[in-house]
């Protein structure tokens, strides 16, 4: 196979019966197909099998990169950033054509405002992954990462470039396991990858890098407030939830309203806040994983409950119906005795909002003062994800009084004053 | 004077988005809401930065956008394009054959960064669709260099203090791209070539109108560099416009100041800087999309269907015995594909013709209203009023019938025989009014009857005189 011979990058002139088409040879997902990159910048592909001759005009070879030197200003704070992957850290890559991981300077180069607000002085990647690939242990590593980092006194706060898919657990995990903080935790993300002109990431970054040398020392997601490159929320770790696949604005605070609004000239504070102090962090990483979420639907069998226990879970979150509803006597098939039973084997039951937005109340209907006598948690207004990921974290502690837990506002997780957000 | 040119024709394609289903609707209302945006500079595959992106961002400008409820998120950058759009591509191999081009099997979706702010994303999409075509000319053929398949930009409607305002109303209508090789070799050329192209997107399912197509030219001289002018509206000022720039391009030779740029049409054939030419930097891969795959079979579909053009078309129509008059306006009218169906219904090309041409444009001239909307009253009826010939009505009432309709009358009632006895009516008017002569009593008829056949009219009161 004449074509074996070929490497992206290489400048080359194919003959097919046609004619002759010269071209830079790019990385082919099809087997079948050569793509080549036209003088004229297309990008066509050529059969394979339709090829004649190939002829090698010059050999592809690695240009230096140019780095971009940030300069360091003295008087500016020192941030440090983590890198975790996903679309914020991704970008094209001309062998492929697809979306590859970047490196720091990329993602700087995109907003380099950023240098007249803080020094990036410390880049860590402890892992590249997009965020749907996380795990628990991802979520240990990453809060061991970032009590480092709070507690290096040279440093004023952390941005955290993650990808959006499971951007609220990691958020949700990290205000758990860090407990009080000292400093600024800012997640930062992007809805457009990086490498197209109206990337999301610009503003969003500059204004992670304005909320990471303010006063507030609490984990917040940073993005976009609506459709416009305007201002950014501070939204709170525990309070906030990805709603949309592609818009900017993909996260939305529920049950609460966001710490602050950022923008390039303002920062204006929305709420109070967990002030910067001088005391060291402390990490609580540890996370039970043997933990389910599950939806509850029509007509759903409850031997599904059965099914987890069996296979060695120690907790469920269970998102219920209305003020907290399962399908009850009245139903072909009743939860609450399978329940009961599960909670009376030592599993963890909680009940969460399936409507996402308010509280929930089991006194108002018969099923749901039912529900509450099998022993089942009602979570209130805590969204489902961060009752996953505090059910996680609370199991993983072996003495703790699991329900008292779940009921103790640890990191925000509660509202008591629902206001008129909706 | 010597002079190297290529043209480089843009035309809108009368169907949907490229890579939204929103219709291709230009809006004059006020918008439902509007977005604010900024755009970065961003480096494509080579990894550099384009000189053409970093001189707009040099200006860091903001940019509204105006959304309307014929948008969706795709326009606003908030949504990944949805595959694209299959009667574009159609479409787009129509003309693609029609030029003599062979077409691309396998091409690549494209970003080209454009970062003026007129598209929301930072880049235009774009893919070849065909390459080595030509068109023939009385100076020789012309080649076609390549066919491209693309989305057009946003609208500019405002820009001061480096706000720019844009209506999303036209991001996204798909546009063929045709660029000529740089065969063109006078400006008189350039037109001809500019016309014979024109001809062949006319016979496609183009969009028409001021703004449906755009035609820039790249043109040096020798000693000088290559220029792009853009946005000649009228072929006829080309020729003015090409020599123009031929003076420039001397004088920048004169003072050793060539350079490649991209120049501004104006109306008064001398062009304006716009920006330095863009490089190879500006295009990159479309990761949201696979691969465009053009197969034979679609090939061979777009060949079976490939529309006539307007030389072809004039032969095709005289074979139905129609007059010189009603061919030039079915052509006109581009009523063609019409005209075709319609004969289906009743095999009497004449009577077709009329009612799709000269039949509307007499009653919009009677009713004082403008053609296209009694036209669009009429397109929905065209079939159930023809097929009540010989069987409610006769082929003389299809004018009153469609009048009627075009007033405000139901079908059901338009179709109504008139309950007047014509014999009778005509009858009376010559026992009232005694002595007057023939033309005296048919005006007295046509005034006080419209829309009754003035031959029938006649015939009646020529055996009641008689």
């Amino acid at each position: 196979m004449k074509e074996k011979t070929l490497s992206p990058g290489d400048y080359v002139r194919l003959t097919t019966k046609e004619r002759e088409w010269t071209g830079w040879i790019l990385e082919s997902y099809d087997p079948e197909v050569i793509l080549l990159k036209l003088e004229s910048g297309y990008n066509i592909g050529v059969k394979e099998s339709e090829i004649l001759n190939v002829k090698v005009l010059k050999k592809f070879k690695e240009e230096k990169k140019e780095g971009i030197k940030f300069r360091r200003d003295e008087s500016l704070p020192n941030v440090a950033m983590i890198i975790t992957g996903g679309t914020i850290s991704s970008r094209l890559d001309p062998k492929t054509g697809g979306v590859i991981p970047t490196d720091a300077e990329e993602i700087l180069k995109i907003a380099p405002k950023i240098s007249e607000i803080c020094n990036i002085v410390k880049i860590e990647k402890p892992f590249m992954k997009f965020s749907e690939n996380m795990d628990f242990k991802d979520w240990k590593i990453l809060a061991e990462t970032c009590a480092n980092l709070l507690n290096d006194e040279k440093i004023k706060g952390v941005i955290i470039t993650h990808g959006t898919d499971f951007l609220h657990y990691s958020a949700s995990a990290l205000a758990f396991a860090l407990g009080k903080l000292n400093k600024p935790i800012a997640f930062s993300y992007s809805q457009r990858s990086i490498d197209r002109g109206s990337t999301d990431a610009a503003l969003n970054l500059l204004c992670a890098a304005k909320y990471a040398v303010s006063d507030i020392a609490e984990v917040a997601i940073i993005g976009h407030k609506d459709l416009n490159d305007k201002i950014c929320l501070a939204m709170p770790a525990t309070k906030t939830r990805k709603m949309h696949t592609s818009r900017r604005d993909a996260f939305k605070v529920i049950n609460d309203t966001a710490i602050a609004e950022i923008s390039e000239s303002d920062f204006k504070i929305l709420k109070e806040f967990n002030a910067v102090n001088s005391e060291n962090v402390k990490v609580d990483a540890k996370f039970n994983e043997k933990i389910a979420l599950i939806k509850i639907h029509p007509g759903q069998d409850p031997k599904i409950l059965e099914f987890y226990a069996q296979q060695g879970y120690k907790g469920i979150v269970l998102e219920l119906s209305g003020l907290g509803h399962v399908p009850g006597k009245g139903a072909k098939k009743n939860w609450l005795l399978i329940i009961k039973r599960l909670v009376k084997k030592g599993v963890v039951i909680c009940g969460a909002a399936q409507t996402l937005y308010g509280k929930l109340d089991p006194m108002v209907y018969e099923n749901g003062r039912e529900l509450e006598k099998t022993g089942l948690i009602f979570l209130k207004d805590m969204l489902p994800e961060t009752a996953f990921v505090k059910l996680s974290w609370v199991l993983g502690h072996k003495n703790w009084n699991v329900k008292e837990k779940m009921l103790e506002n640890c990191a925000g997780e509660l509202n008591s004053r629902l206001g008129f957000e909706f | 004077m010597e002079i190297k040119a290529g043209l480089e024709i843009h035309q809108q394609l009368d169907t949907h988005k490229l890579f939204c289903n929103c219709p291709s609707i230009l809006r004059k209302d006020e918008p439902l809401f509007e977005v604010e945006r900024k755009l970065n500079p961003v480096s494509g595959e080579t990894g550099k930065i384009d000189v053409a992106a970093v001189y707009e961002k040099s200006k860091n400008e903001v940019f509204i956008y105006q959304v309307y409820d014929t948008n969706c998120l795709v326009e606003l950058d908030e949504e990944p394009p949805h595959e694209i759009n299959e009667e574009a591509l159609h479409i787009s191999l129509h003309i693609a054959l029609l030029l003599n081009c062979k077409i691309f099997p396998v091409a690549q979706i494209m970003r080209k960064t454009v970062i003026d702010g007129s598209n929301t994303s930072g880049f235009q999409r774009s893919v070849l669709i065909g390459h080595d075509g030509f068109i023939e000319t009385s100076s020789g053929k012309v080649g076609i260099e390549t066919i491209a398949l693309e989305e057009d930009a946003a609208r500019i409607i405002s820009a001061h203090g480096g706000v720019k305002t844009f209506r999303l109303d036209r991001l996204g209508i798909p546009l063929v791209e045709i660029t000529t090789k740089p065969d063109l070799k006078s400006p008189e050329q350039v037109k001809e070539a500019a016309l014979k192209i024109g001809e062949i997107l006319r016979a496609c399912k183009v969009k028409r109108g001021i703004g449906t197509i755009r035609q820039d030219l790249n043109i040096s001289i020798p000693g000088s560099r290559r220029v792009e002018i853009k946005g000649f509206q009228e072929p006829r000022i080309m020729i003015k416009t090409i020599e123009n720039e031929i003076a420039r391009q001397k004088e920048c030779i004169k003072n050793n100041e060539c350079r490649n740029e991209v120049r501004r049409a104006l109306d008064d054939g001398t062009t304006k800087f716009l920006r330095p030419l863009p490089g190879k930097a500006r295009m990159y891969p479309e990761t949201d999309l696979p691969l465009l795959k053009i197969s034979k079979k679609q090939i061979d579909y777009a060949r079976k269907t490939l529309p006539k053009l307007k030389s072809e078309l004039k032969g095709y129509l005289k074979e139905y015995g129609l007059n010189d008059e009603l061919i030039k306006l079915l052509l006109k009218e581009n009523k063609i594909e019409e005209f075709k169906s319609l004969i289906k219904v009743i095999d009497n090309p004449n009577l077709v013709a009329k009612v799709l041409t000269l039949y509307p444009k007499e009653i919009a001239v009677k009713q004082d209203r403008p053609f296209d909307e009694v036209y669009e009253i009429l397109e929905p009826v065209f079939e159930s009023v023809l097929n009540e010939i010989d069987k409610t009505i006769s082929e003389n009432d299809v004018k009153g019938v469609l009048n009627k309709i075009v007033s405000g009358s139901s079908l059901k009632d338009a179709l109504k025989k008139e309950t007047i006895n014509l014999e009778e009516e005509i009858d009376n008017l010559v026992k009232e009014k005694p002595g007057l002569s023939e033309g005296a009593y048919m005006g007295l008829i046509m005034a006080k009857f419209p829309g009754v056949s003035g031959k029938e009219a006649s015939d009646i009161l020529r055996r009641i005189l008689k």
